[in-house]
């Protein structure tokens, strides 16, 4: 294909992407070295505040932002400072003097390493879980009778289909407080839970929620491989004497692993970003993640605020860390694309 | 009422429960030029929006994005909505963008009706005008109390011996309950609680003041409440102990006022005509009670053309009338006239008008930031990870850096 | 399972645990769904009542005079049997009977509206009315047992304009799955049937795109999008539109945003598409566009309409970008519900909202039926190389 055709043909959906994901993630990139800050001026107001019976009035010293005469905005100057926000998310010293004492707890006590902890913790032992999960309840719809599949089928969509939000809320729900699911356990085990008193049970939750919502995905997908398994090799494998477990070890899994790499892909890429999880159970006072970090520097406080340099920076290094995780699966990539030029 | 509806129902993200058994918002002038307003969503700006909504042409938007909307929407030019719904908390950008009108010209037109404790003024400029007032105060269990013959507790001290004599007697799963889900909610309780123990956030030179003598006894005042508390307290906001009240589970809370209606709503409330309300605790003999006096109220934009704003200040009056109170009594505690305080007001009277009086809830830059930086620190200390000193240091540090990236401090 | 040669059967052990394996998961899957469905159903008292028992049979609901009793739930029960039966049987039959040839897919879309509008009025119009006049007259059969109510349904869709939230979600969707797919199956192909290195740098970018945390760019996002108007004058003069709160807007960020995960896709299913049919069609002297036009889009429907589903899932479902992106009136469902979870709201509010979520799930259910196969199908030819 000549090169102005295919730019013909790539040109709109690049267009947006420049547009809404590069030029804004442009801007992110420099916001990570720069600080721009309002140029401020102590002055003495009195102020009067509502009352229920009178006003109240103080005179106190404020700070407040210089505004130009002319524009109506506020003044504010930009300044480089190379890595002065990284800095301020990572704290190497802090980080560093935690490591070297071998003090864990120290450590947890800076958020983007404690934020960091969650998410790869959290990243890799859902992968393995939405896999096998997923690939267990494909192997078994797929020996199901045929007249059961499709009621099957479409219960298994459901946790994928359902809305992030009303699906984290529901299973928060079923345990918040004295929930249903609560008091069952209560019962059965005969004593006290509290599900969101401690850090450790509310992991559970978000793990169990994150597999629960994805293994569906993972599910269908495997299920249209199986379609494609060429029954010849699987009955030339029964016929070599290859046990049931042979035959997925050595004929299923091959045929399905482009599946499986696509999969942790899009998986990888999904929890590492993890963030309703944490909005949905609240679990912001136990643990966090990378994107609740950048989302909490964002969040503007009642009096306005935002930590736009330190978000900068903590979305830079989120990104490092996706980048880092999926070189093995790039390097995969770019072996297919070699083999399969046209 | 269909009609009235229907235009309404477009623009009301979320509509307010609150039942307008009496009275129907009636306007009598029509408004013909659009008016818009951006306010948070909870039941006493339904309300208002409901008043405004009678003369036509009003699209409300009740979000509860609106501290991340207003700000930028008010900061345009022209301004995407021309009135605006803030608290003491909340007017601090508008105020520091300028974004916002003085309004005296415009009371004098078509405030008649206003009273002088309605008026937020900075430096003799009206800037806002209070529809209400908010505070979080005692509220409690009469019965169980009465039976257990205890007094109504006016030191946190007694509250937590009474809570020990309702944990004893077992009458309910928690003596206790609070809002302190982490974050915004559990920043609040110790702003309140600091503020009892006599402290001062921020000094005059911006640096941050709460790792001291005051910000230990808070620390351990919460600590020492926590174990009368369902032990999932990290994640229990307003609505959360309200149910609490609701279904039953707990006999005493320091509560928002403008919950009190809630507790009496015979749809949900197992507890109907049993919690009272009684002042806020006192942290300390002598003190204020602990906690914070907040008004909600409406501002005008100024980036609207001065026809434009006389006519939503209009408008923004129609809301703030007596038939708004008269449709929805329970949904606040009104500053506008016609409003005759309820058994749930009396609490946030009594906390409001106690002699030393508790402190507003300060507009400053700084105090949001020390506000965020408390809700972010101090959940590790309630989690048992690091002890008092060591997350007021953290709160310390977490704001330094944020008044620093602010250009607040060097 | 006559189909399959003895060898490939299962024993005995094996089919009981699978079976039971399958059944747990369904439970699993179906549980907080259907409990939550429950909930939107009771009074608030009950929705939230510690004892499961009450929120599923709903005492205080009933006692207030919202109950079914055994004939209510024997009519209802079988109509809704009906509906779902005749939804794979009758329906499909009476849309490719009437859809014109080729437009088979939007004549799913007004076939399933339609049927959806009948379903409602006969199950909330008609039956009630036939049920008001027989459950007096049957004694013992007609008195309440399950305490059920719609009321909060009823809140939500009538009183708070529930509908026009629906109708955005509908035009946010429909416009982002539309351009999305448009965009996205030029440069799917483009990239399928390029095999130069700027294609394959042009994929992994658009992987890493993927990756990108979306709080991450929506900052950049709100002041650019509330002061478009200033920013835009100089080029478009007085009309310069403020974009915050445009529809257009948000679906061109979620289009945008959907873009990377879209084309990679659209592209393992081109490229399972023999090279030879575009060739062929070359050597008889098409352009490109020709033979994308005549020879492939006859034959990508599959790996489009899967592809759509996923870029459907996303608008519909995404509360980051539109609850900052779109103001009161042009609010979708899923920000405008998440309003009411949040800070201020009362017991009944919840329960409304719960209604609400409900009633947001309810097309997804809707959608995952009529698609299924298409789904399956879909991955089948692309996701896999043959």
């Amino acid at each position: 294909m000549k090169f102005k055709t295919f730019i013909w043909f790539v040109g709109p959906s690049l267009f947006l992407m420049v547009l809404f994901i590069a030029a804004p993630l442009a801007s992110v990139f420099l916001g990570s070295f720069r600080i721009t800050q309002p140029v401020v001026q102590q002055i003495e107001v009195e102020t009067c505040s509502a009352g229920f019976l009178a006003q109240t009035c103080t005179t106190e010293l404020q700070t407040v932002p210089l505004i130009d005469e002319e524009t109506g905005d506020i003044v504010t100057t930009t300044e480089w400072v190379g890595f002065l926000s990284y800095d301020r998310v990572l704290e190497p010293a802090r980080a560093w003097a935690a490591i070297t004492a071998l003090d864990y707890n120290a450590l947890m006590q800076i958020d983007f390493w404690s934020a960091l902890r969650f998410t790869l913790m959290f990243t890799l032992v859902t992968l393995p879980l939405v896999i096998g999960v997923g690939l267990a309840i494909a192997l078994a719809v797929n020996s199901a009778a045929r007249s059961l599949r499709g009621p099957i089928i479409f219960i298994s969509l459901l946790p994928f289909i359902i809305t992030p939000v009303i699906g984290s809320l529901s299973i928060y729900w079923l345990f918040v407080g004295d929930g249903i699911l609560t008091r069952g356990i209560e019962a059965w085990l005969d004593r006290d839970i509290a599900m969101f008193a401690q850090g450790w049970t509310i992991e559970l939750l978000m793990l169990f929620y994150r597999v629960w919502h994805v293994a569906p995905f993972a599910f269908v997908i495997f299920y249209a491989g199986l379609q494609t398994v060429n029954q010849d090799t699987l009955e030339s494998a029964i016929i070599d004497g290859a046990s049931r477990f042979d035959r997925l070890r050595y004929v299923v899994i091959p045929h399905l692993m482009p599946l499986i790499i696509f999969i942790a892909l899009i998986h990888l890429m999904d929890a590492y970003r993890v963030f309703d999880e944490i909005v949905g159970f609240r679990a912001e006072a136990h643990v966090t993640s990378l994107q609740y970090l950048t989302f909490d520097f964002l969040r503007p406080d009642d009096a306005g605020n935002r930590a736009f340099s330190r978000a900068s920076a903590s979305s830079m290094l989120t990104m490092l860390g996706i980048v880092v995780l999926l070189i093995p699966l790039l390097r995969r990539t770019w072996r297919d694309h070699k083999g399969s030029s046209h | 009422m269909f009609v009235k509806r229907f235009a309404l129902a477009g623009a009301v993200t979320v509509a307010a429960s609150a039942a307008y058994a009496d009275g129907q918002a009636s306007c009598d002038w029509e408004n013909t030029t659009e008016v818009t307003m951006l306010s948070a969503a909870f039941e006493a700006w339904m309300a208002v929006s409901e008043g405004m909504a009678a003369c036509g042409n009003f699209s409300p938007e009740l979000d509860q994005e609106f501290r991340t909307k207003q700000p930028e929407g008010f900061a345009a030019d022209p301004s995407l909505y021309q009135i605006g719904g803030v608290s003491n908390g909340t007017i601090t950008p508008l105020l520091n963008q300028g974004t916002i009108r003085p309004l005296d010209d415009l009371i004098a037109a078509h405030g008649e009706h206003l009273t002088p404790n309605q008026l937020i003024q900075i430096d003799g400029d009206t800037m806002a005008v209070a529809m209400m007032v908010n505070t979080q105060h005692l509220m409690f269990r009469e019965d169980i109390l009465s039976d257990l013959g205890i007094d109504v507790p006016t030191t946190w001290e007694e509250v937590l011996a009474a809570a020990e004599t309702i944990q004893e007697a077992g009458v309910v799963d928690y003596p206790l309950g609070a809002t302190m889900k982490s974050g915004w909610n559990l920043a609040q309780e110790f702003v309140n609680m600091f503020g009892g123990f006599g402290g001062d956030f921020v000094n005059d030179d911006n640096t941050p003041n709460v790792n001291n003598e005051a910000g230990l006894a808070a620390l351990d005042m919460m600590m020492r409440a926590t174990e009368y508390m369902d032990p999932e307290y990290l994640v229990s906001d307003s609505t959360y102990v309200q149910q609490q009240f609701q279904q039953g589970t707990i006999a005493m809370a320091n509560l928002w006022a403008s919950r009190g209606g809630a507790m009496n709503d015979e749809a949900e409330s197992q507890v109907v005509g049993l919690v009272a309300s009684a002042a806020a605790p006192l942290a300390m003999e002598g003190g204020a009670p602990a906690t914070t006096l907040w008004w909600d109220g409406i501002v005008i934009a100024a980036n609207i053309s001065d026809e434009e704003a006389d006519n939503a200040f209009r408008l923004a009056m129609e809301g703030l009338d007596s038939e708004t109170v008269a449709a929805a009594p329970e949904a606040a505690i009104w500053l506008i006239e016609g409003y005759t305080p309820n058994d749930m007001a009396t609490g946030a009277i009594a906390s409001a008008t106690a002699n030393p009086a508790p402190p507003n809830y300060p507009s400053t830059t700084q105090m949001g930031l020390m506000h965020t930086a408390l809700g972010n620190e101090l959940p590790a200390f309630f989690t048992g990870e690091v002890s008092a000193e060591e997350a007021l240091a953290a709160v310390e540090a977490a704001y330094t850096v944020a008044a620093q990236e602010a250009g607040l401090l060097e | 399972m006559s189909d399959t040669p003895r060898a490939m059967r299962q024993p005995m052990g094996l089919k009981i645990g699978t079976a039971a394996f399958l059944a747990f998961w369904c439970l699993l899957a179906a549980f907080p769904i259907v409990w939550i469905t429950l909930m939107s159903f009771k009074s608030p008292v009950d929705a939230f009542a510690a004892n499961p028992f009450d929120v599923i049979l709903g005492p205080v609901t009933r006692d207030r005079g919202n109950g079914l009793s055994a004939l209510d739930l024997a009519l209802g029960l079988t109509v809704l049997f009906f509906t779902i039966r005749q939804a794979f049987t009758w329906l499909p039959r009476k849309v490719s009977a009437w859809s014109p040839a080729g437009q088979v897919w939007a004549g799913w879309i007004i076939g399933v509206m339609a049927y959806a509008v009948g379903f409602i009025f006969v199950f909330f119009l008609v039956l009630p009315a036939i049920l008001g006049v027989l459950n007096p007259i049957l004694g013992p059969l007609g008195t309440p047992l399950i305490g059920l109510t719609t009321e909060h349904y009823q809140t939500i869709w009538v009183e708070r304009g529930f509908y026009n939230n629906f109708i955005n979600s509908l035009i946010v969707t429909g416009g982002t799955v539309t351009i999305s797919l448009t965009v996205g199956t030029l440069a799917g192909y483009g990239l399928a049937r390029s095999g130069s290195n700027i294609a394959f740098w042009l994929l992994i970018m658009a992987l890493v795109f993927r990756a990108l945390p979306h709080s991450v760019l929506l900052a950049g996002y709100l002041p650019v999008f509330v002061n478009s108007a200033e920013i835009l004058r100089p080029w478009l003069g007085e009309n310069a539109p403020t974009l915050y709160g445009q529809p257009l807007a948000v679906i061109a960020v979620l289009v945008s945003i959907n873009q990377p995960f879209t084309i990679w896709m659209l592209r393992s299913f081109f490229q399972n598409i023999p090279n030879e049919l575009d060739e062929a069609a070359r050597v008889d002297g098409c352009t490109h566009f020709q033979a994308f036009r005549w020879v492939i889009m006859p034959v990508m429907w599959p790996g489009v309409i899967t592809t759509g589903l996923f870029s459907f899932l996303l608008a519909y479902n995404d509360y980051l970008i539109t609850a900052l992106l779109l103001d009161g009136s042009n609010q979708t469902m899923v920000p405008a519900i998440a309003g009411f979870f949040n800070r201020e709201t009362t017991t009944t509010d919840q329960v409304v909202a719960v209604a609400a979520a409900v009633s947001i799930i309810a097309p997804l259910f809707v959608l995952v039926m009529v698609f299924q196969r298409q789904i399956v199908s879909g991955l089948t030819a692309g996701a896999v190389k043959g």
